[in-house]
């Protein structure tokens, strides 16, 4: 009863939406740019073949896996150094604040001239903006760590390596996370935009050749797959925060009712 | 150059001296200074005496000869430089902490003793004097110390199950497994934790999570053991019980415990001895020996005439310590 019941609010809003959609299309004005919903999941299915996964859509995971997995490995290595080193942090925020207001897109063209236009390059742009939030984040958890535990370690002599990964890294873990999560969605968007310019694959690249031959159900199809894919990544995001901060979220649970 | 202060304040009590009279016998200190104000029911024993310091003639805690003592805090300073200017919160602390002691340092709020504390505790450095433990100079957390902090909420790695928190500062020492379970379960044994050490540490009551602190504290074998008022944030039963603990633990350790608190009456419950702090800035006011039985119950000692009388004389010094009264203005009459 009670999963039937939290089932039909996660799928509530969809069928409604797409009641609506329905509702509009088929009985509204023939209108070129919105198919109804029966000619989108049609073309979905034509469009989205094995074949074409193989081409685009799974280069295109790759590129977002690796840009994800740089702009955590570097948010959280430079986060950890720069939120522990005080004399890092004061040579290095300035500076941060500078990159970090430049758009990655504008960056595209400088990147393609200076590593060329292939994969590496795409995943250049993911990580140049995935990498903020992880990396802001980390410095902040890292700076907001509890002063009476920081004690405690140093009385019982816990230094070093061991600091980091028995105290430090733990500490900071609730904000890490909450970084990553605004990090995917950001990747997403820098995979699809890093694809538009001087490619010949992937996801971005194939819903803009959709759109300037006018294939506007494709179009619309490919929409709809980046909708998926970024509800499969936030859902395997939700997975692995439940398990790493599963001590989190009860401590949390009991603060709040007492 | 002491004489038996027991026997003298017996006698006083015998020849039925009017309360108005000087009757604390002790041979120094600040009793002298204040007889109105002093209890004259029991006689109660300072051990201080009275040093030339670099801050001028002050009252000082008991010391041992050189090299005797465990733990030694020699005109111990603080001084935190802040932007409203200077705040002296210690101004000079010396006394002993003999091997296998347990002392209580007591003072009103305020008076600079978690500070003492970070500062005996190689977290703080002092801004003059010294601490040393077995004489060598203690510039950071020494190998043979442990900390027993009042926030025991976060003192505990609450990303860490019980048994793990207890284990980290040895399997941070590298002792080997075996070893390390050894010492482990019989520290959770010894609290009375033994049953919930796959629980996380914020799923249990706060005097359980004070009971994991101190099986951890207890697991490192420290020789000295440093309690920064590790019952003010549980309730009155549960301290009962944790007060205790700490006798018992100190009894089957052999450790030194210095165990800092604002309340008067666990004080002289659990020390041998009760050094009384000033207010801040802080120097000693009295070092009082605590001459209850050995075996204590919360009970029977609580309910002593003897009990009652040190308390009382505590009790006195701290409201003393409150209204700013300074030991060593009254050295200097």
């Amino acid at each position: 009863m009670k999963t039937l019941k939290s089932l039909l609010y996660i799928v509530g809003l969809p069928v409604i939406l797409l009641v609506l959609w329905y509702l509009a299309t088929a009985f509204g004005e023939k209108n070129f740019f919105v198919p109804t919903p029966a000619l989108l999941a049609e073309t979905f299915v034509e469009t989205w073949t094995w074949d074409r996964m193989t081409t685009d859509v799974f280069p295109s995971l790759v590129r977002l896996f690796w840009g994800i997995l740089g702009s955590i490995v570097i948010g959280m290595v430079g986060g950890l150094l720069i939120g522990s080193v005080r004399w890092l942090r004061a040579l290095l925020e300035p500076t941060m604040e500078f990159f970090r207001a430049i758009p990655p897109t504008v960056l595209i063209p400088v990147l393609m001239l200076l590593i060329g236009i292939g994969d590496d390059m795409k995943v250049a742009v993911i990580i140049a903006g995935a990498v903020w939030p992880i990396l802001l984040n980390t410095i902040e958890g890292v700076r907001a760590m509890d002063e009476v535990l920081s004690d405690t370690t140093h009385t019982y002599g816990i230094k070093g390596f061991n600091r980091v990964r028995y105290l430090i890294l733990p500490s900071a873990m609730p904000q890490i996370m909450a970084g990553i999560r605004q990090s995917l969605s950001i990747a997403l968007i820098l995979m699809v935009i890093s694809e538009m310019f001087a490619a010949s694959s992937g996801l971005g690249f194939t819903i803009v050749q959709f759109q300037r031959s006018f294939a506007i159900p494709e179009m619309w199809s490919g929409i709809v797959l980046l909708g998926i894919i970024g509800v499969l990544l936030s859902f395997v995001f939700q997975l692995v925060e439940r398990v790493v901060l599963r001590w989190y979220h009860g401590l949390r649970e009991i603060e709040n009712a007492a | 150059m002491q004489p038996d202060p027991h026997s003298a304040a017996g006698d006083h009590r015998a020849a039925g001296i009017p309360a108005s009279e000087p009757t604390i016998p002790t041979q120094e200190g600040t009793e002298d200074m204040t007889p109105d104000q002093i209890s004259t029911e029991g006689t109660v024993s300072s051990q201080g005496g009275v040093a030339e310091t670099p801050d001028g003639l002050l009252t000082v805690g008991k010391t041992l000869p050189d090299g005797e003592a465990m733990l030694a805090v020699r005109n111990l300073k603080k001084v935190y430089h802040t932007d409203g200017g200077d705040i002296e919160a210690v101004r000079n602390l010396t006394f002993d902490l003999p091997q296998g002691q347990l002392a209580c340092l007591v003072g009103p709020s305020g008076s600079g003793k978690t500070t003492l504390l970070k500062c005996i505790s190689g977290l703080l450095a002092p801004t003059a004097g010294e601490v040393t433990l077995h004489g060598k100079k203690v510039t950071g957390p020494p190998k043979s110390m442990a900390v027993v902090f009042q926030e025991y909420g976060r003192s505990l790695f609450p990303w860490m199950r019980v048994r793990d928190n207890v284990e980290l500062p040895l399997k941070n020492q590298g002792v080997d497994k075996a070893k390390r379970d050894e010492l482990v379960d019989n520290a959770l044994e010894a609290v009375g934790l033994a049953h919930v050490p796959k629980s996380y540490p914020w799923q249990l009551s706060g005097g359980m999570q004070q009971r994991v602190a101190i099986a951890r504290a207890v697991a490192y074998q420290p020789e000295v053991l440093l309690m920064d008022e590790p019952f003010a944030a549980v309730d009155a039963q549960t301290r009962a019980d944790l007060e205790d603990l700490v006798r018992s633990v100190w009894k089957q350790l052999g450790v030194s415990v210095l165990f800092v608190t604002h309340d008067i009456d666990e004080s002289v419950y659990l020390g041998e001895r009760v050094i009384i702090l000033s207010s801040s800035p802080t120097v000693i006011q009295q070092d009082v020996l605590i001459d209850l039985p050995e075996e204590r119950d919360q009970l029977e000692t609580r309910s002593s005439q003897r009990f009652s009388e040190l308390r009382h004389h505590v009790y006195e010094q701290i409201q003393l310590a409150k209204k700013g009264f300074r030991p060593e203005d009254a050295l200097a009459k």
